[in-house]
């Protein structure tokens, strides 16, 4: 059973607040007369500012348990609470953002990240605009707000997406493999580029991967899953100085200390 | 040999010229008698007479006025029923048999029924003009909207767009190559519907020009009304809708990087 309760708060002295709380949730498939069990009972409290990786093989779970974070799959059994209050369906409030950049083709760069904001400025196109710009310097692409989406190169897609996941001011972020699909190089800036919008915005984030290198060198806390039926197999803090390279050898080494949690 | 892109338009006028004087040599073989078989200048010379007339510009105001409403009607009905297609699994299998169906029909063949309901107003035109096109644009806005990435609908789900916003939002744009696709094809069944209903329903138009010419057994008249009626549906395809449609490929960057 996947008992993984926080006991590592990111930083000394008086712990952050409970962001998010999972009691006993758990998600089985049913094909008719089979009946698959995805996910066992999960324990989870992630405190505010904490970046949390669910790292596991493929079809461990971690990413059934990310769409049940945003709502986009329901619990089988178990309650998830953000802020003490249970979440129901996807909201803005659990912004996720996925494998594939998803930016849509028909706006350009700046309208793409204003696209979650109609709410906050409904009647101030200006300041919606404003709003986006910040968040657009923030991923370093302040100069393309009028690029069209397809003159932009993978990484930077990606970090239009991070804008765009960003600017609407979400409780939560959930990150799903963004980087599957860069090379080495893009995905080294954008590890850096990842942690310092975490040290600036002190956002809850949570980030799915399959590779021990990355959990090493994002987060503060890595929940290694094991799969058939997933569960949580280990809570790891990694308690290393930021920012953290991804080709150092420190993180290199934790990588390996992750990596030997999940075959214990 | 590979022939560079700048130099093709010459080749297409090259073309035109050929035809044109293959028009006049067998004109002027006589193998044909001419009152069946004009000559392109006579065709021109009639063209002017009726334009100075004051025939043409009148007919063709008519039809472009009822091409005008007609479509746009088609149009946002279409869009409408599509959309529902789109988004509705029941819609969508009961009424695409019946449009594939109403596709098959000639455009023409609604001439007689809009005759029995309409009788020659002009409400029966523009009857003709909806039946003919509306389908084709429900057909292709549905496609589109099936085949939508399901990443962009998820994208604007967690981006907290609620469901009433989605079809302005995502829905429609997203589909939008496919609607002017759709919209494109059906601007030319609505203009062979409008053409057609126009022959026998009508005392102005282009269709009427063209069943006048027969009646007063001028043939320079008839070819020469269906070369303006090819060359006006021509220009608003390529000028109206291709330009559309190759503005959203741009910026879609779906547009076809230029042969060379």
């Amino acid at each position: 059973m996947g008992d993984a309760e926080s006991n590592s708060p990111a930083a000394a002295g008086v712990a952050p607040p409970v962001k998010l709380k999972l009691t006993r949730v758990s998600k089985t498939y049913s094909n008719g007369t089979q009946v698959v069990e995805a996910l066992e009972p999960v324990n989870l409290q992630v405190r505010a500012g904490e970046f949390v990786i669910f790292f596991g093989p493929s079809g461990c779970g971690k990413s059934t348990l990310l769409n049940i974070i945003a709502g986009f799959e329901d619990v089988t059994d178990g309650e998830v609470l953000l802020d003490g209050r249970p979440v129901e369906g996807p909201h803005h409030d659990r912004l996720m953002m996925f494998q594939e950049h998803g930016l849509f083709p028909w706006l350009n760069v700046i309208q793409n990240v204003m696209f979650g904001l109609k709410r906050q400025f409904r009647f101030k196109p200006r300041a919606r605009r404003a709003h986006a710009r910040r968040f657009l310097q923030m991923v370093h692409l302040g100069e393309f707000e009028r690029a069209r989406i397809h003159e932009l190169s993978g990484g930077m897609k990606q970090r239009v997406a991070l804008a765009r996941a960003l600017a609407p001011d979400p409780k939560v972020l959930l990150v799903d493999e963004p980087f599957g699909a860069l090379d080495a190089l893009t995905r080294a800036k954008l590890y850096g580029d990842l942690q310092e919008i975490h040290q600036r915005t002190r956002k809850t984030i949570i980030l799915v991967t399959h590779d021990p290198r990355e959990a090493a060198c994002l987060g503060d806390r890595v929940l290694v899953f094991s799969g058939r039926p997933g569960r949580v197999k280990a809570d790891i803090a990694i308690s290393l100085p930021r920012p953290r390279e991804i080709n150092d050898p420190v993180v290199a080494e934790c990588a390996a200390g992750i990596m030997a949690q999940l075959e214990a | 040999m590979r022939v560079p892109p700048y130099r093709i338009k010459y080749y297409v006028l090259g073309f035109y010229l050929l035809i044109l004087t293959a028009w006049q040599a067998l004109f002027s073989a006589q193998i044909i008698p001419d009152f069946l078989f004009p000559s392109p200048l006579q065709v021109a010379r009639r063209l002017w007479e009726l334009t100075s007339d004051n025939y043409l510009w009148p007919s063709l105001k008519a039809t472009f006025q009822r091409m005008g409403i007609g479509f746009a009607i088609a149009a946002c009905m279409g869009l409408l029923i599509g959309l529902l297609m789109g988004m509705s699994r029941v819609a969508n299998s009961c009424l695409r048999s019946l449009f594939l169906g109403l596709q098959t029909l000639p455009t023409a063949a609604w001439v007689p029924v809009s005759l029995l309901i309409f009788g020659l107003s002009d409400r029966g035109i523009y009857f003709v003009i909806i039946m003919s096109s509306a389908p084709a644009v429900a057909l292709a806005a549905s496609d589109g909207i099936q085949h939508i990435p399901l990443i962009y609908l998820r994208v604007a789900r967690t981006l907290g767009t609620p469901g009433y916003a989605m079809p302005a939002r995502v829905i429609l744009p997203a589909s939008l190559p496919s609607i002017v696709t759709g919209l494109k094809l059906g601007w030319t069944l609505a203009w062979h519907g409008c053409v057609s209903a126009e022959l026998i329903k009508s005392s102005i138009g282009l269709g009427f020009l063209l069943q006048m010419g027969r009646e007063l057994n001028d043939a320079a008249q008839v070819i020469g009304i269906m070369v303006l009626t090819i060359l006006f549906g021509l220009l608003l395809d390529r000028f109206v809708f291709g330009l559309m449609q190759k503005r959203i490929l741009v910026r879609w960057g779906l547009a076809p990087k230029a042969s060379g």
